[in-house]
Formats: structure tokens, sequence, C-alpha cells
């Protein structure tokens, strides 16, 4: 704790604008490695020979020469020892080719959906909390996106405020 | 190489990370627009009504939610509500959507022209045509010149319709799965030994275990999700072992506390290494022999039972086994001839290892989970395999009990459910009765209210032979459902067809493949949640799902199919139940051969509240555990276990002294490498429909021969170069892949099948097991060229 006030303290210093982006829009990009919003991204590099958690811990990781390694959205799997084999979930791509055409368009989730009960009201979480404990890896630092990035992620207990959205119909007395 | 110190750079970047949370960023105006244009309906996963199905691919049959809108199947998660998979998918399953929406889906019945071209046709010509054929074939040439080859992936209700139409319409036992390439070794090993198949134990076994032990199946790739479960038991209790017995080192090997390496085919010696030393050290379990154990004894002279794929055998393969009373004594002399000395000069394990195994199986105080799949059962002496590894379990007691089981994985989603439990295969009815039995073949004949004698008690073709008859023309109507014999069959070139030989091929499928390009009639089928279906898994789970989504054009789910040609034979009242409504009858029918059998399915009602349930299901609940007391219901034991389906043993197990016997084909100066054949993670099976999903097709994109790295330098060979394999019943070109994923040991090379356009079944050798008839693809000599 007393290190992150620490950490704290020396904010303003260390404030700078992201690496200059890619070519294709932070969208396109997702959706380019994303099935669709929910499925494991494919990895987009080439293998560095060393274990992807080296670079995708909890916090990501700037690589000189490559670029910011996102954070690792897994927290726990619940029984589930996935972790520590992220290829089973998550793999390389040998080739731009294709078999043949697909017509599949899946889910792109609109990244303000989160619904508020009213305006200042903590969002719900609009997708499954499973595989993706780590809020931060996606809502906060380099490659979070602006629509989802949060304002306040040094709170660390997201889900003290924010619940998931199950889509379970309305309360009401049987 | 680069390689990043997290340490060094874990400060410095967790401050620039919380500058830019805190900061002010830039972002432009394009991203804004694409986010919109890529929100496209923006609906939220939240939005999305969400079925449950069981995966469409492998045998572990992980739990899926399935996100439909407005008639699309938009997106799958893994259930969290599920036993079997609590929330995690692999990533073939985590892309299944896509699976449905390749751009070449068969969408319309066509019908092959004398030039070669295809005709579309309407259902109701395509189904009199089906009709016709098998009309007229059984007319002029009797039963056996018809037959139907379905697969594990056929739902319980097609294998049912099918199993129906065949046995009580045709009266043809010409009926086989794809599974008797698969798991046939598993069925004829454990109804060797307990007169029932099917594993006692469960998934819950990988939380209860504590030494899994690996007989040549590479999990952490090909079942990736229970592979999960084993990582997680070995995390939280690091005492938790894995060994791995395998013919070459895989992704599972990495994980493994003992890899042994063993000669191809000396798993049979290895297995008989262990058991004399449990024997010769007196670390075997007398109590528990004494009560539940007794001893069988096979054929074992090699001239006699041959491969099935030389000389006469090459048409024709009938061996049948002939089992004879064995005692302890016999077991004991038998197992003289397999000291450690003489099973490491067989096998290439060193002896150290033999005992560190016999170790493992003999302390009793440690639960110990055998696993296996392909490598034991698609091998010449698959039923003995199986045999020997369940001997292990019963010699030592260490059976029957969470955490202490023989555990056979199977590789297909309901290569239990429908091939196994509703009997598929050209010898089988439900609930494990046989067509050579007359009794069973009166229970069938009454619940279908057919007239005695209606079923053959003759059994038809298995698997190869089918294809053989085929081949020669002896069997002249086909019709392949859900499955790519075309690309998966051994030694494919038996399956040239000549001009005017008469035959006709019917193949129901969802894509194109190269066995509907060998079709004169194509139907278009309906995929996994475009009809209502059940599978059942390998711990006897049996899942049911409800139609989520229509299937495209005119495609219809394979059972349809089925009925329709019944009815149009004069056979409707097989199928008497209304076109709208006939699943939940249907299955109650089946059902009812089940029930007091120990085999007791669930109601379809149950069944369709529940993340599916294992059988014995009796007064609606699961039972986790078979045969073992304060599990199974129809154990009356206070303790113990009791094998009460082993009636011809005195409800006891059979123990199988089974010898070494070499394998079909070996490595010579003239072909001098071993071929393994197997899958990959990425894809399933032939691969016509993980191909079609870019992410995975993209991640492995052909198929390639895993060469050892001293092998490739005496050949000159480099990693990615082109190469030419040669066998004696064909050759192949594909690149080489040189310390890949999988390395095999010097003098072997290991490729996937899954590449229909690289099709490595050219090469293999149709050799099988003496017993159950499943080929092995994992054992043939093959020359490597530079191509």
């Amino acid at each position: 704790m007393k290190r992150a006030l620490w950490l704290l303290a020396l904010l303003p210093a260390c404030r700078e604008a992201p690496p200059p982006g890619p070519q294709k829009t932070a969208a396109a990009q997702r959706a380019e490695r994303r099935l669709f919003d929910g499925a494991p991204p494919v990895i987009p590099h080439q293998s560095f020979g060393v274990a992807c958690i080296s670079c995708h811990n909890e916090r990501g990781l700037e690589v000189a020469g490559v670029g910011f390694a996102p954070p690792s959205p897994h927290a726990d799997t619940r029984g589930m020892s996935a972790i520590s084999r992220c290829t089973q979930c998550h793999v390389f791509r040998a080739t731009e080719a294709l078999f043949g055409a697909n017509d599949f368009d899946g889910l792109r989730q609109d990244l303000r959906r989160g619904a508020r009960l009213y305006g200042g009201a903590p969002p719900v979480i609009p997708h499954q909390v499973f595989m993706r404990e780590n809020c931060r890896a996606c809502h906060s630092g380099p490659a979070a996106r602006e629509e989802v990035r949060c304002s306040h992620p040094e709170r660390a207990r997201c889900v003290q405020c924010h619940v998931p959205a199950t889509g379970a119909p309305d309360f009401a007395r049987e | 190489m680069l390689r990043p110190d997290p340490d060094r750079l874990l400060r410095r970047d967790f401050l620039k990370w919380l500058g830019a949370g805190t900061g002010v960023v830039a972002f432009s105006c394009s991203d804004r627009q694409e986010a919109g244009r890529l929100a496209g309906s923006g609906a939220a996963e939240s939005d999305l009504h969400w079925g449950k199905a069981p995966c469409r691919y492998c045998g572990t049959g992980c739990g899926v939610e399935v996100g439909v809108r407005d008639g699309k199947v938009l997106a799958v998660r893994g259930d969290t509500s599920s036993p079997v998979n609590k929330g995690l998918l692999c990533v073939k399953g985590y892309h299944l959507p896509a699976m449905l929406y390749g751009r070449d889906r068969l969408l319309h019945p066509q019908l092959r022209q004398p030039d070669g071209s295809l005709r579309r046709i309407s259902w109701d010509e395509a189904l009199a045509t089906v009709a016709g054929k098998y009309a007229e074939a059984l007319q002029a040439h009797g039963p056996g010149a018809v037959g139907v080859y379905g697969s594990g992936q056929w739902t319980v209700f097609d294998g049912y319709a099918a199993l129906k139409w065949c046995k009580g319409g045709l009266r043809s036992n010409n009926l086989e799965p794809n599974a008797r390439l698969c798991m046939a070794s598993a069925v004829s090993g454990f109804l060797a030994q307990f007169q029932s198949d099917e594993p006692m134990g469960c998934y819950e076994d990988f939380e209860a275990g504590d030494d899994f032990v690996l007989w040549g199946a590479n999990m952490a790739e090909m079942h990736p999700v229970l592979f999960s479960r084993i990582l997680e038991s070995k995390r939280r209790r690091p005492s938790v072992r894995i060994v791995d017995i395998a013919t070459r080192r895989t992704p599972t090997s990495e994980y493994a506390d003992m890899y042994v390496e063993f000669r191809p085919g000396t798993d049979l010696a290895l297995a008989n290494g262990i058991l004399h030393l449990l024997v010769r050290e007196n670390r075997w379990s007398k109590a528990f022999v004494a009560e539940n154990v007794v001893f069988r004894r096979g054929s074992e002279d090699l001239q006699q039972i041959g491969y099935g794929c030389f000389g006469e055998q090459a048409e024709r393969y009938t061996f049948e086994d002939q089992a004879q009373e064995a005692s302890f004594e016999d077991l004991e002399r038998f197992l003289a001839g397999y000291a450690p000395g003489p099973v490491s000069d067989i096998t290439g394990v060193p002896e150290a290892q033999i005992r560190a195994l016999a170790e493992i199986y003999a302390d009793y105080g440690r639960g110990t989970v055998s696993l296996w799949c392909m490598g034991v059962n698609q091998h010449v002496r698959g039923t003995w395999m199986n045999n020997l590894i369940t001997d292990l379990h019963l010699l030592t007691g260490k059976i029957g009990r969470p955490g202490a089981n023989p555990f056979s994985l199977t590789g297909q989603p309901s290569a239990c459910g429908t091939v196994r439990e509703v009997g598929t295969t050209c010898n089988r009815l439900p609930a494990d009765m046989v067509v050579t039995n007359d009794e069973h073949r009166r229970k069938a004949e009454q619940i279908w209210g057919l007239p005695e004698g209606t079923i053959p008690a003759v059994p038809g073709h298995h698997a190869v032979d089918l294809f053989r008859a085929f081949a020669r023309g002896e069997v002249k109507v086909l019709w392949v459902q859900t499955t790519n014999p075309w690309v998966t069959l051994p030694n494919l070139q038996r399956m040239q067809r000549r001009p005017g030989d008469g035959r006709f091929l019917v193949v129901s499928d969802i894509y194109p493949t190269p066995t509907t390009d060998a079709a004169d009639l194509i139907l278009p089928a309906a995929a996994w949640v475009e009809r209502e279906g059940v599978f059942g898994n390998s711990e006897r789970r049996t899942q049911q799902w409800n139609k989520l989504v229509e299937p495209p054009g005119e495609a219809r789910e394979d059972a349809w199919q089925i009925m329709q040609v019944a009815r149009r034979m004069g056979m409707g009242h097989l199928f008497p139940w209304p076109e709208e409504d006939w699943h939940a009858p249907m299955f109650e029918e089946y059902r009812s051969f089940t029930l007091g059998t120990g085999k007791d399915l669930a109601s379809y009602a149950q069944l369709q509240r529940t993340r599916g349930l294992l059988w014995p299901v009796v007064d609606g609940k699961e039972t986790r555990y078979r045969y073992a007391a304060g599990f199974d219901p129809y154990v009356k034991k206070a303790r113990g276990v009791h094998f009460y389906k082993a009636k011809g043993y005195g409800e006891k197990a059979a123990l199988w002294l089974r010898p070494y016997h070499p394998p079909a084909e070996s490595p010579d100066a003239e072909y001098p490498l071993w071929l393994c054949t197997g899958r990959v993670l990425e894809h399933w099976h032939t691969g016509s429909m993980t191909r079609r999903v870019r992410q995975l097709h993209q991640a492995v994109p052909e198929a390639y021969v895993e060469v050892n790295a001293a092998d490739a330098a005496a050949l000159g060979i480099k990693d990615g170069d082109r190469v030419r394999l040669v066998s004696r019943r064909g050759s192949l070109e594909l690149g080489a892949r040189v310390d890949g994923r999988g390395q095999p040991p010097p003098g072997s090379v290991f490729v996937p099948f899954f590449d229909e356009h690289c099709r490595i079944n050219a090469l293999t050798l149709d050799a099988m097991c003496n017993i159950s008839k499943e080929p092995d693809y994992k054992k043939c000599a093959v020359r490597l060229e530079r191509a």
C-alpha cells in the first residue's frame, strides 16, 4: 500500500502519450483478431520463445521494438487450470490464406453498452466475467479501448460497484 | 531472441500503465466511426438468447452456451454450470459458431450425372432415388448388398433411426460407424472384462486421483479441457504426478513427471512387464482378486490370428477369439517371460522406468487413473492392450473408487452415446445387446413391434470389410452420414472405384469433402444446433440440446432423412411419430431398452432440464462410479465393487492373459522409418468443419511430417523443406517439421490426418485388431526422401 502511494505521487511526471498506433484502427484490429467479441484473440506476433506470461502479465509490458503486450485478463479459472496452456485457446497465425470463404458474422458488442440505472450510476458488466477477472486488462492501460477506458483504475475492487448483467427477467413475486 | 526481463521492466511499465490510465488520451475520429460500424446491431452478450449444447467436436462433451439473435448464432461461451468443463473451452470450442457458416455449405440434394457433374434435385426426387436404390438392391441381391455407414458424430436420434431402419426394416446388419476406426478396441476390451461396455469412473477422477498414467494419449492437444483439470489438480496438490507413456514427445510430455518412450507396438510387453513385477514382488491385492476377479486366456497363435490385411485376410477378416478359463498360477507362469531385462530389450524402456511404473500401480495408498485413447485403440492388438491396462487395475484392486480407475477417452462427441449405447455396429443392439443372442433379438423385436425373426442373427461386415465389399461390388448401395471415409479409411487406394461397377453411394454431409466427391447422391445435412439432439460423452454423460437456429437452404437432419426413406420403402411403421414432434417419443422408446439393465438413461424431460446426467440414472439420480458400493444403485454390497453385468463370469471381472505380438509391418532397409498418424489441437478429424474457420485454418493450414532432427540431418532435410514420404501403398509430398510441437524419436515420423489435400491414409496399412477389427493407424513402415 505504501508503495502504491509512492507511485501515485510520481504520476504527473510519468504521464505520456501512447506510442504511435498502427495503420488499422483499434476496433478493426480487435475484430480482426477475434472471431467474435468473447472469442479468444489469435496471437498477432510470431513466437518469441519465452513464456507468454513474461510479457502478458497482470499489467502488460512495453517491449522495446515490438509494442505493448496487453495484460492477461485471466486470474482465476475456477478449477480449470488453463493459465499455463495459453496456446490451448490462443493460436498463432501461420498463413493469411483461407481454406474457403466463411459468412459468419459474430457478436460485436457496442462498447458503450453497459447499462446504467441513471446518469451517474456505475454501469453493469455486459459480458461474462469468467476468464476476464482482471478488469484492468481491458479497461485501463495502453491496450484499453477509449470507449471502455475506466476513469478510476486505482480502485482495485471493480465488482464492488459493477455487477454482471445476466439477462435474467425482472424480479416478480411468485 | 527477445527475452524481456519482467522484473526489471515491471516498475517502469507499471508507472506507464498508471499514467496512461489516468491521462487524457486522444483517439482518432476514424477509430470512433470504425467502432460504430463494428458495433453492428449494438447487441451485448446479455441481449442474446443463450441456449445450451454440448460441443460438436470431441468426446469430452464440454458444455457450451450458444448465443443466438435473429436466427443466427453470434457467439458461444463455455458453460460455467457444466460439470464437464466448468466454463472452459479449447480453441476449437471457442470458434464453434463459424463452423456453421462456411460459404460452401451443402444446401440442396444433388445427383451425379453420367458426365460426372452434379444436378440439383428436389428432396422428393432424392428420397425416392435412395429408397429405389435400396429396394432394388434388396430385391436383386438380398440384405447383404446394402449398408449404412455412420459415425460417433451421429446424434442418438440419427443412430437410433439408422439402427431401427437397417436391422428392423432392411433386415441387414451391414450397419457400421466410423467409431470402428476409433474406439472399437475399448468396446471389445470392456466387454471382454466386464461384459458391459464403457468405463466405471468419471471425470471427477481427475480431481480425486494422484497418479495419471497416460498410455499413448496426447491429452494436452486431444482432450485439452480434461488435461486442464489434471493440471489444476497438480497445481493444488503438488504430489499429483503425470506419467506420459508414448512413442514421441508431445505438448503433453512437457507436463509429465515421467516420460516413458517405448518402441511402437511394444506397450503390450511393457504392460506385461509391470504385471510381472506386481506378481513377482507380491504387490497385488489378494483379497480384491479373490472376491472380484476370474482369469481368462484367449487365442495367442500369431499364424492363426494374423493382422487382417495380408493374403486371404485382405478380402475378409473374420477371426474370432476363443476364451479359455485360466488361473492365477497360469498368470504367474505366463508372466515369467516378462522380467524387466527382456521387457527392456523389447520395449527400449530402461528397467528403472519399468520398476517405477510398477511402483505407481502397486502403491495402494495413491489413486491411479490410467488414460488412453487412439494410441491403444488403433493397434493391431488394441483389445489386448485395453485388457492389459485394466488388468493392472484389477490385480491391484485400483478400480471402482474415486481416483482409481482405468478410463478410456473418446474422440467423437457421441461415440459412447450413439455408437456404443444405441449399438450402431454390425453386431449390436441397444444397451449391450447383440444380434447373435436370440433373447436380445426378441427383446428388440418386441419393443419395435416386429415379428420374431425379423432381425438377422448373423453380424454384418465390420467397417473395413464393409468398404472392401463395396470396392468389390458385393455391397451395392451404401449410405454414408456424418463422416468422411475417403479421408479416414486406412490404405485408401482400396477405395478406388471402377467405372460401371454398379455401386451407388449416398453421402449426407454439411460440406463438400472427398467423400461427397465420390458420391452418386449428396444430401445436405443440418449441423449441431440447427437441429435437436442428444450426445453421450466419454464419462457416460447423456446431454440434450434443442434446435436453436434453422439449417441453411434445404438442409435436414440425418435422422429425418433416414425416416423419410424408410417411409418411401413402406417401412413407416418403424417411425410412428408425428413429423413435427418425434424426438421425445423416439428417445423414450430407445430409453425403454435401457431401463433395468444397469445402463438406464434419464427421461427426455430430465435431460432437457439438466447439464447432462451420468448413466445409470435410477429414480432420477445419476451414477458417478459404476459397480461401486455407495455410488451405483445396482450394487447391494455395503462396500467394495460388484461387477454385476458380468453374468458369464459369475458377476466378477475377467483378468486376461495377453501376450506381446509384433506390429504387422516394421521398418526394414527399404522402408526404414515408423509412421504414426494422429490429430492436432486446432483441427478436428478430417478438418471438414474446423478448416472452414479462419482462425483454426490459419493456425495449422496444412499437414506436415514431423521428423527427428538426427534423421533430418542425415537426409539433408531442413525444417520447412518439401519432402516425399513413401510406403508400400502410396506416396505423398508434404512439408517437413523438425523440432516442431511434436518430436518423434530417431527412426520415426508423425503426420496428422486432417488435410484432405494431403491424405496420409494413402500410405497407412489396413492391418487391424484381431478382436475389435479396428485398424492400426499408428504403425507402418515408410521411407523419407527430399522432394
